[in-house]
């Protein structure tokens, strides 16, 4: 269909990079021999998955039209504010209504900077851009409040919590990959078949052509920043867990790799245009140069050099195949 | 004025309508009756208060007094949605489709066919085909096709589907041909006049009286916020409908400027670009060349061309005689060209900016020298364009974007007047503007003409181009057919061949 056919380029584009990491370019250089075992492959999907999930969450924003750039200093503070429960009460206290008191509190956090994004987005006529420049910092600050600003680690005895980050299901598939998973069906089906996700593709399209049609704009637009939060909420335990420690200094930057997955992909920072498959792969392309350039043994000097330069490319090739086609 | 109709058999009934806004009425006492299965022009100047009445019909707007009464029954309307319950549609003058989205996804914006929140793409895909043939409009085959491929003629089509999608008893429409061609104007005509005879109610705002002359059952004209009479169509000419609109004789608002061709000014030859396929053609001092063509037909394609706008791929352009090259907008203007842009809003002016900003932006270099603003100088070029085109704009730091179209445009020719252009482009300088304003802005190009400017003038209106212009080019597929005089032509002759015969099943 009509989704399928745009996401040929990335899929083409995935398996070129998976050949060239493997054989390498012939005469120049012998690829790497390793990077087609099963777990190499394995690693690469555990090491894209928070970057997957926060990505799912700014496409929402960026398909109506707007950005949440407060994503890597919430996934700072859902780890710290989640820690901090975990610690509370001591060592003896730790129990399964424990975690979720937790989990709950993390969530929470995020759920309501989430609301208060979307609503300023949706009510006020501040650009979401500056709204969550904002809120980014007011998020930073608030992790910064935890622990004098220093690591908390993670009380051993929250073996489940840990396992978020950190474990296997069957002994194999890393459980944040399982998690990424399962986020990236819901938020497709979402996005894809059910009305909700048809209304953000109108609103993003022509803001006014949906208000004339009755489409609830500040509630969905509340629900569009509440949802990329709670998304992030996930990707910051699980963030968290891998550390085994939460760290309020943390997370710096990930709202932009974030939004590379979401334009490599495909998504239209004008709104209106972009798929949740598109914005995987696009974290799946991105995660493959990072750890094919890391293991190929590139300085990471260049390496940063060759991701923005890449990134440019796929823009660039979007933006022109989409002026052929209007 | 208003003849007796019984009650019952009117389908819309406004007695008494008023709306103020803070000291401007802008509805006094509207009358107003639509019976079932007319269509019904609504005609006045901008800001006789057309727009105002119709979204008060919308629900955008709730007048202060007056009843409303639909079908002999007593209606408030109170909001949007209270309009879509009793059956009102309107179609505004800007598109509101989402471009992104496919035929049948704009049908059922806002309401898709769904189960528990679930989406029914294969229900919404068969209901929009059904829905399109039990209208006719066949020209929308694809109802998978992204909506911003489509020409603006079907994506108007589009709008009109979905405003039938439910049941319409009234449907209103915003000035709906301001950006069609002829053709495509006669088969939304064709729409409208069979949606008549299945009883729907229609109200058409138009600026263009031949149109209304044609279309209308009834005519109801507005001036300064009152209606002032309502008579069928067959009853008034365009004269008596101009002078009731404006409310004072205007004899003839073509009135071509006097010819008194010179030297000639620009010479092009055999001009190939993106969208232009060999065109030549000439224009002398103190004369009008018309391109006469249908919408696409390649006429702003080659006025961006001799802008410097597009890349000109081969061909021979001379002013005064001496080839000059046109790499840019820079190089053109430098060479005596200047181009009114079609898109007021998107290649002409900037719209947040005063209109001292907008008359002085192509001087910069005149009164910013080493970049020390010389305001005085800033105030002489901004002023002389304000008085010489009778600019009405409260004050020179008047945001552009509250002037009404026609100042808009004058602003937009004004600029170019500190130092008069030796060629003159014009392309649709009389979209969305009044009668009134109309015959200003072709005052305004006469007096340019009778001082010696070389004049290039594209409009969509043909009538407009035949009346205005000494020499008419005749314009189609990126090609210029044959140059001709405009006495020596009409209407009629040259439509065929504008259209050309490959179009003419859809005639």
């Amino acid at each position: 269909m009509r989704v399928g056919k745009r996401l040929l380029p990335l899929l083409a584009a995935v398996a070129i990079l998976q050949v060239l990491f493997r054989f390498g370019l012939p005469g120049v250089w012998a690829g790497i021999p390793r990077f087609w075992d099963f777990e190499n492959q394995l690693d690469i999907a555990q090491q894209i998955s928070v970057n997957a999930i926060l990505a799912f969450g700014m496409t929402l924003t960026i398909l109506i039209g707007g950005i949440d750039l407060s994503v890597g200093a919430v996934v700072a503070l859902v780890g710290t504010t989640t820690v901090y429960v975990l610690g509370l009460g001591g060592v003896e206290a730790q129990s399964t209504w424990h975690l979720l008191l937790a989990v709950a509190a993390g969530l929470g956090v995020a759920a309501l900077f989430g609301a208060f994004n979307g609503l300023c987005a949706a009510t006020t006529r501040m650009p979401p851009f500056i709204i969550t420049l904002a809120t980014m910092w007011v998020a930073r600050g608030a992790a910064l409040r935890f622990n004098e600003g220093r690591p908390m680690h993670v009380p051993e005895q929250q073996t489940l919590f840990l396992a978020l980050g950190n474990g296997r299901v069957a002994g194999t598939v890393p459980i944040p990959v399982v998690v990424m998973g399962v986020l990236f069906v819901l938020t497709a089906v979402l996005l894809h078949r059910t009305r909700f996700g048809q209304h953000l593709y109108a609103m993003g399209g022509n803001r006014e052509a949906a208000r004339y049609t009755g489409i609830p704009l500040v509630r969905r637009e509340v629900a569009v920043y509440v949802l990329c939060s709670l998304l992030t909420g996930v990707a910051g335990m699980i963030h968290a867990s891998q550390l085994y420690s939460a760290e309020p200094a943390s997370g710096v930057g990930f709202e932009l790799n974030a939004i590379a997955a979401a334009v490599v992909g495909g998504t239209s920072f004008t709104g209106g245009i972009g798929t949740m498959g598109g914005t995987l792969l696009g974290a799946i392309i991105i995660g493959i140069l990072d750890k094919g350039l890391n293991q190929a043994g590139v300085h990471y000097s260049f390496q940063y050099m060759v991701k923005g330069l890449v990134i440019l490319a796929a823009v660039y090739l979007d933006v022109r195949r989409q002026s052929k086609r209007a | 004025m208003v003849e007796p109709v019984s009650n019952e058999s009117l389908l819309l009934n406004l007695r008494g309508v008023t709306k103020r806004f803070a000291a401007i009425t802008a509805l006094d006492h509207v009358d107003f009756g639509l019976r079932r299965g007319e269509i019904h022009a609504l005609l006045g100047e901008n800001g006789a208060g057309k727009s105002t009445l119709i979204k008060v019909l919308g629900g955008i707007h709730v007048p202060e007094a007056g009843t409303i009464e639909i079908e002999g029954r007593p209606a408030r309307i109170r909001s949007v949605a209270d309009a879509d319950r009793r059956g009102i549609r309107i179609i505004h003058q800007e598109l509101s489709l989402a471009g992104n989205l496919s035929v049948a996804e704009n049908l059922y914006l806002g309401r898709e066919p769904s189960r528990f929140g679930w989406l029914r793409r294969g229900k919404m895909d068969r209901d929009a085909r059904a829905l399109i043939a039990a209208l006719g409009l066949e020209e929308l085959r694809s109802v998978g096709a992204t909506v911003s491929g489509l020409s603006v003629a079907h994506q108007q089509l589009v709008e009109i589907a979905r405003a039938l999608s439910t049941r319409a008893k009234i449907l209103v429409l915003d000035e709906p041909t301001s950006a069609l061609s002829d053709t495509e104007t006669e088969s939304l005509f064709a729409t409208l006049r069979r949606l008549r005879d299945q009883g729907v109610g229609i109200i058409y705002i138009s600026h263009r009286l031949e149109e209304i002359l044609r279309l209308a059952d009834r005519i109801t004209v507005l001036r300064d916020g009152r209606a002032i009479g309502t008579q069928d169509t067959s009853a008034v000419n365009q004269r008596e409908l101009v002078r009731w609109m404006v409310g004072r004789d205007i004899v003839d608002h073509f009135h071509r400027p006097a010819a008194r061709a010179g030297d000639v000014a620009l010479e092009v030859c055999d001009l190939w670009g993106p969208k232009t396929f060999g065109a030549s053609l000439s224009v002398r001092y103190g004369e009008v060349l018309g391109l006469a063509g249908l919408v696409g037909s390649g006429r702003t394609e080659l006025a961006r061309l001799l802008f410097g706008i597009d890349r000109i791929q081969r061909g021979r352009i001379a002013v005064d005689g001496r080839p000059v090259r046109i790499a840019g907008p820079r190089h053109a203007l430098d060479a005596g060209i200047v181009l009114v842009p079609e898109d007021r809003k998107r290649e002409g002016l900037v719209m947040i900016q005063s209109v001292a900003f907008n008359l002085a932006l192509p001087w910069v270099r005149e009164w910013m020298t080493a970049c020390v603003p010389n305001w005085r100088r800033r105030r002489e070029i901004v002023g002389r364009a304000i008085r010489d085109f009778g600019i009405r704009a409260s004050d020179p730091e008047q945001c552009v974007g509250n002037l009404s179209g026609g100042n808009q445009q004058k602003v937009l020719v004004g600029r170019w007047t500190e130092h008069r252009p030796k060629i003159l482009i014009l392309d649709e300088p009389t979209r969305g503007v009044d009668v009134g304003a109309r015959e200003e802005m072709f005052a305004i190009l006469g007096s340019l003409v009778a001082a010696g400017v070389a004049v290039v003038l594209i409009s969509s209106d043909l009538a407009e181009v035949l009346a205005m212009s000494h020499r008419v080019a005749l314009v189609r597929d990126g090609r210029i057919l044959r140059t001709a005089l405009a006495e020596e032509i009409t209407l009629e002759s040259i439509l065929a061949e504008l259209t050309g015969a490959h179009h003419d099943e859809s005639r």
